[in-house]
């Protein structure tokens, strides 16, 4: 807005007291960065997990820290390599990651899709929610000796159990995204004659992109635990059987292995969703 | 909608005759009357305000108007083709999800208008609204008057039949910004000439921008008063301010609506 009042003749002078000439810059100067002491507590934060990593290591070689249950670091990355050359490792961590994989798209695309579809259509919500209300507090894992009667012991019951935990989370964020899209944006759309099909395009589904990708990231970290746990006893390869056979045998390098990878490979699936969820939805800044 | 009237030839863009909104509160489980008997007109190129205080019911007749709600009893018409009259709502109705640009071209996206196209006609308007250089920018980054702004844009870039409904859409803002905006709202009007019903609990926005205003009281919501202003335009928000029948129009209103409530307590304590 560019308007400016005409000053006339009735216009009081501005006082000298708050004339922008005469008025000192205000000094400053003393205002810096952080103090010598906020930086120390950053490095401090830096160095503490690599503190405890070289303090297991130390504790380990001298005996105060049991090596069986754990061992030095250092042992732990050579039976790394030795993993890795031997390609069991990158067999391992595949088996687990394909499993996680094809199951979130085989249960996730039909719960977006469930959800969207309920979210906007409400007879159907009403009719439909209370199922997957009621079978929500059933513990998924424990439907896996179920799905190993139904599906065998090949990858499908893997899937399929994954499918299954996914679905829930997924389903019920998309649901929720679509009943917290604001009523306004709702009114927007048909003041500007949309059909129904464009209020589901341009309104519904953008409006819970937000909620679909809470859901993709919950359920993410869950499907890891239920397929480490899933591998412990129905699996012959993933990392949940490379850690599950490590106790048997007693290698209990391989056991940290097998953890650390596992958990590497979780973090680095969620940082694939938070980049996807950028690209897709880059006004959802959270 | 099949209570429409039918289309007349006639020089008002838009009629509405006896129109009643009543709704059911389900919590005091009794029906409630939003808009007693509305009938008014509003001419081609007319700018109508309907003023009054909260609950009176002035935002239900423009979301009949705008085809968000239907009618309990009456009829309305609006010029054009049958298609809703675009309306710029009270808070930031902006979506989210799509820059300004996109925003502003979204009814002409619905009417499936192609990409470049849509683009070229949407960017003398945000020129217009002072947006050319947050063509791109998304909606959180704007301050509450460029939204406002992004939406009489959208409003425009919808608008086939010339006529604007438009639902307090300065309300939410600081008195400078909602002051700045009725002078750009007055420029953009000098230039369009669209017909126009504003909404508003402001009796001083109502006199700044109007040709005539509909004084409407609360409960039951209904139409009190009508009064023609006659100011000449183009107008200018601030300068108006000093003139003496401003003043005077504005405690008519006000007169108006102290009547509606009965004597105040004081008068009664005497």
């Amino acid at each position: 807005m560019t308007t400016t009042i005409d000053g006339g003749s009735g216009q009081l002078e501005p006082s000298a007291k708050h004339s922008n000439e005469s008025s000192a810059p205000v000094d400053v100067a003393g205002l810096v960065g952080p103090s010598k002491g906020d930086r120390l507590v950053q490095i401090a934060g830096v160095l503490s997990p690599v503190m405890i990593v070289l303090l297991w290591e130390l504790f380990s070689r001298i005996g105060v820290l049991d090596a069986r249950f754990f061992p030095p670091p250092s042992s732990i990355t050579g039976e790394f390599w030795d993993l890795l050359k031997s390609g069991s490792l990158i067999e391992d961590s595949w088996a687990t990651l394909r499993r996680i994989v094809i199951g979130m798209v085989i249960g996730g695309v039909p719960a977006i899709a469930l959800g969207l579809v309920l979210g906007v259509w409400k007879r159907g919500r009403q009719v439909i929610t209370p199922i997957f209300t009621a079978l929500y507090p059933v513990p998924k894992i424990a439907i896996f000796p179920l799905m190993l009667l139904i599906f065998g012991f090949g990858e499908a019951s893997k899937y399929a159990i994954v499918a299954i935990v996914v679905f829930f989370f997924i389903f019920f964020n998309t649901l929720t995204g679509v009943l917290q899209v604001p009523k306004i944006y709702l009114d927007v759309a048909r003041n500007a004659n949309a059909s129904r099909l464009q209020l589901f395009r341009t309104v519904a589904l953008p409006g819970a992109l937000p909620g679909i990708f809470t859901g993709v990231r919950l359920s993410v970290g869950v499907a890891f635990v239920v397929m480490a746990a899933v591998e412990f006893v129905g699996a012959q390869n993933g990392l949940g059987f490379l850690i599950w056979s490590a106790w048997q045998t007693f290698a209990v390098d391989s056991m940290y292995v097998g953890l650390v990878v596992i958990s590497v490979l979780g973090y680095l699936c969620l940082v694939v969703v938070d980049l996807v969820e950028k690209f897709t939805a880059p006004w959802a800044d959270r | 909608m099949a209570s429409r009237l039918p289309p007349v030839v006639a020089d008002n863009d838009i009629e509405v005759e006896c129109l009643v909104k009543a709704f059911y509160d389900t919590r005091r489980k009794v029906p409630v009357v939003a808009v007693e008997n509305a009938s008014f007109s509003v001419r081609r190129g007319e700018f109508l305000s309907i003023c009054g205080p909260s609950g009176c019911g002035k935002s239900t007749i423009l979301r009949v108007l705008a085809g968000l709600e239907q009618q309990t009893l009456g009829e309305f018409r609006v010029a054009g083709d049958g298609r809703n009259p675009a309306m710029v709502f009270q808070e930031s109705s902006l979506f989210p999800w799509l820059n300004v640009q996109d925003n502003v071209a979204y009814g002409l996206a619905l009417r499936g208008v192609r990409k470049r196209e849509r683009r070229e006609r949407v960017q003398p308007l945000l020129a217009m609204a002072g947006l050319a250089e947050w063509t791109h920018a998304y909606p959180h980054q704007l301050s509450g008057g460029m939204k406002q702004r992004a939406s009489v844009a959208r409003a425009l870039a919808d608008d086939e039949a010339g006529v604007l409904l438009m639902d307090e859409p300065f309300g939410a803002l600081d008195e400078q910004t909602r002051v700045g905006l009725q002078q750009e709202l007055l420029r953009i009007w000098e230039r369009e000439r669209k017909t126009v019903v504003f909404i508003t609990h402001s009796i001083e926005e109502a006199l700044t921008l109007s040709d005539r205003v509909l004084v409407m009281s609360a409960r039951p919501g209904r139409i009190i008063s009508e009064i023609d202003v006659p100011f000449e335009r183009p107008r200018d928000a601030i300068e108006l301010r000093r003139e003496q029948l401003f003043g005077e129009l504005s405690f008519r209103i006000w007169d108006l609506l102290r009547a509606e409530h009965g004597p105040t307590e004081n008068a009664v304590d005497a």
